[in-house]
């Protein structure tokens, strides 16, 4: 009896650390970031371990959500998107969790561009760390292919800007990013990457309990990648699909309520084989 | 020196080849809701599209209208009543042509 005891409470502990492993991600999705002409977008906005369609966390609601719209050399213009929004509960296997759900109009977007969409979180509370954490996010979309700001700083209080077209990117190309906190690289950066290997699904609000990806290793579940002394992060990317990479810590504001907070830098890219 | 002459013309026309490709013309139009139509131009490289040669053509190919890109790479126009068509004609090669039956709001 004591020994089963002992064993029980051993794979408790082993469960809370392999869990405590995985990484946040704020996920702002909708399924196609590189269209011809756009069409009414369906968008979800939930926090999760998208990698393992793990445990779904309060994000604490949104405080922003729009675009910065620039077409060519044109005068940037932001999009209020946050009227769109409501909010739902979104279900992963074992756990749920308040969300957002929107359908953005085809007029909000129809033009042809770049829409740099930001999405900014409350703050959600991590108990068992007794901290604070914010999510700034972004993910870029295109429309009809002409090229505006997707390589251009928002002027988030932190935020990763990519130095490749986000939503065009290769199965096999090199995503390059620069970490930014206040408009400043951030060097030395700890920067997480997963796979979206549990493709949300829209209909149910829920991501399948079935894994794309077979992980050899935890280390695998989220990779680890630091900033260099400019605040570049590059990663290869080896599978089409969705990969975020988020930068921990790195925002001005570090306290909440008292207490500690992680603001963090979240970016979503595509990859797409070649044919 | 005519074979210098050659290599020069060939690799003239290879950049020219090779720029015409990296700059797609690109066009996009909706309607307004409220009897106009606008149209935005734009190149694939992101440079703009102010001052390219618009048509609006009837059915048998009749200019209806003609009007330049603005500013901002935009060109309104008033809806015509029948079919049409809109060229974006920045150009040999460089032309794109919308049918009015597909421009929605």
């Amino acid at each position: 009896m004591k020994k089963r005891f002992i064993m029980l409470l051993t794979a408790v502990c082993v469960l809370a650390v392999v869990s405590s492993a995985f990484a946040h991600f704020m996920v702002v999705y909708t399924p196609e970031i590189a269209v011809e002409q756009a069409e009414d977008m369906d968008v979800r906005i939930l926090f999760t371990h998208p990698a393992e369609a793990g445990h779904m966390m309060d994000m604490g609601g949104v405080e922003e959500f729009y675009a910065m719209f620039q077409r060519g050399d044109s005068e940037p213009k932001k999009i209020d998107l946050k009227g769109y929004l409501k909010q739902i509960e979104w279900s992963n296997p074992g756990s749920k969790a308040p969300a957002f759900a929107g359908v953005v109009p085809r007029k909000e977007v129809r033009s042809m561009g770049d829409y740099v969409i930001v999405m900014k979180p409350g703050y959600y509370y991590e108990k068992e760390e007794d901290i604070y954490m914010q999510q700034i996010t972004k993910v870029v979309m295109n429309v009809g292919g002409v090229p505006g700001n997707w390589a251009d700083p928002v002027g988030l209080p932190c935020e990763i800007v990519p130095l490749i077209k986000p939503y065009a990117m290769w199965t096999g190309n090199v995503f390059v990013g620069q970490v930014l906190s206040e408009g400043k690289p951030v060097a030395g950066a700890e920067v997480e990457v997963e796979f979206m290997s549990h493709m949300p699904d829209l209909k149910t609000n829920s991501m399948p309990e079935a894994s794309s990806v077979e992980y050899p290793h935890d280390a695998f579940v989220t990779q680890t990648i630091f900033s260099d002394d400019n605040g570049y992060i590059t990663f290869g990317i080896p599978k089409a699909g969705w990969w975020g990479f988020a930068a921990l810590g790195i925002g001005p504001d570090t306290e909440h309520n008292g207490k500690e907070l992680s603001q963090d830098a979240v970016i979503w890219v595509k990859a797409v084989d070649m044919k | 020196m005519k074979k210098l002459l050659v290599l020069g013309l060939l690799s003239g026309l290879l950049v020219l080849s090779v720029q015409a490709y990296a700059h797609s013309p690109l066009m996009s139009c909706f309607d307004n809701g409220d009897g106009t139509v606008t149209c935005e131009g734009g190149f694939s490289d992101g440079s703009s599209a102010a001052g390219v040669s618009m048509i609006v053509k009837g059915p048998d190919g009749n200019a209806l209208m003609e009007g330049k890109m603005n500013q901002d790479s935009e060109y309104t126009f008033d809806k015509p009543e029948g079919a049409y068509t809109v060229v974006f004609d920045a150009g040999e090669g460089h032309g794109v042509v919308i049918d009015g039956a597909n421009i929605v709001e």
